[in-house]
């Protein structure tokens, strides 16, 4: 990818002197496009995956699965975003949001025992048992 | 004073008169991108909210019971589509912004006018994936905590592309009479590729992930 060339343009019908900061060229943006629904074609034949190789295949799937999904969310990011080649102060803007939210989340997710989870309805604490009912006549009641 | 005479001593004075922030980045830019920042915070409280009531449907004791999960009935191959569908989008859209800084009006509407057919089609592809859980899996908003959870996340998402398809068309209304900024364009077009990216974070871990 070429490097950003910020200018004056001063002759453009469109809006002179405003600052134009260059990114990939249309031919550039195709190919960013093509490899995306490539990558996107490789996410969705995992759906697949169990029937085609005749095995459980989650455990092969799953990190794929998310690394595919951080390539495609940094390809975006970076190039039809332009944060590649925007201001450094756009870059720490967005990656403090993202940071951020990627760390609460990630606790709260954790106290909630999401990466042990049963999938019970007591997130993996089931409830003691209730205390018998005080019986007056019963014996040692 | 004559016009060339002002422009002259604008020339001078102001030589970058669009850009007279301390950073270098006008205001419009620099908004949208903490709004985009807060943005991250706000879905991912909701995907969250999800992980975490996805394998729980209906069994919370006090709450409708509907005890089937919304994962149950996922139509992957329709899915995928629409997910290609709003990632084309996302080139139309960088096409356009391109368009705009060569100054060409004609492909800029082209390219805004695509982006906002493919947005369209996309909420239509929403729609019926909503319409479908609803009447013929009986699963609404108010079925289970996992159905509230997962219609609560798509449809924040489905929201901001309809806001997205307005500032859109907004953007090829305006190409029509004054003189348009490219930077209006380029911050629109930050927008609606942040819905995409929240769209490629969705489709994988609501949608692929078991």
């Amino acid at each position: 990818m070429s490097a950003a060339v910020t200018e004056l343009d001063d002759d453009s019908p469109v809006n002179p002197g405003e600052h134009h900061t260059h990114g990939p060229t249309d031919g550039q943006y195709f190919k960013i496009f093509f490899l995306l629904v490539g990558l996107t074609a490789l996410e969705v034949s995992t759906y697949w995956w169990d029937d085609i190789f005749n095995a459980d295949t989650k455990k092969i799937a799953v990190p794929v699965l998310l690394t595919l999904m951080v390539i495609k969310f940094f390809l975006v990011a970076l190039y039809f975003m332009h944060l590649k080649f925007d201001s450094p102060l756009l870059k720490r803007t967005f990656y403090a949001g993202m940071i951020i939210a990627i760390l609460v989340y990630g606790a709260a997710l954790t106290v909630m025992n999401f990466w042990s989870d049963s999938g019970t309805t007591h997130f993996n604490n089931p409830p003691i048992d209730p205390p018998a009912p005080f019986c007056a006549d019963c014996p040692g009641g | 004073m004559s016009d060339l005479a002002y422009e002259s001593l604008e020339d001078v004075e102001f030589p970058d008169d669009i850009h007279t922030t301390s950073t270098g980045i006008s205001n419009e830019k620099l908004g949208m991108w903490v709004y985009l920042a807060s943005d991250c915070l706000l879905f991912g409280g909701m995907i969250s909210t999800y992980l975490i009531y996805k394998n729980r449907p209906g069994e919370i004791a006090g709450l409708s019971g509907n005890t089937h999960k919304v994962s149950e009935y996922f139509d992957i191959p329709f899915t995928s589509m629409t997910s290609f569908i709003l990632l084309m989008s996302s080139l139309t859209m960088v096409l356009a912004v391109n368009s705009v800084i060569r100054g060409d009006l004609t492909r800029l509407r082209l390219w805004l006018t695509s982006t906002a057919v493919l947005g369209g089609l996309f909420l239509g592809g929403q729609i019926y994936e909503f319409t479908n859980f609803v009447v013929n899996d009986g699963l609404g908003f108010t079925s289970n905590v996992a159905s509230s959870a997962f219609f609560a996340l798509t449809g924040l998402h489905g929201v901001h592309v309809v806001v997205g398809v307005i500032m859109l068309l907004s953007m090829l209304a305006i190409s029509f009479g004054t003189r348009i900024r490219a930077e209006a364009v380029e911050v629109v077009g930050l927008y609606w590729h942040f819905v995409d990216i929240v769209w490629v974070l969705i489709f994988t871990i609501v949608y692929l992930i078991p």
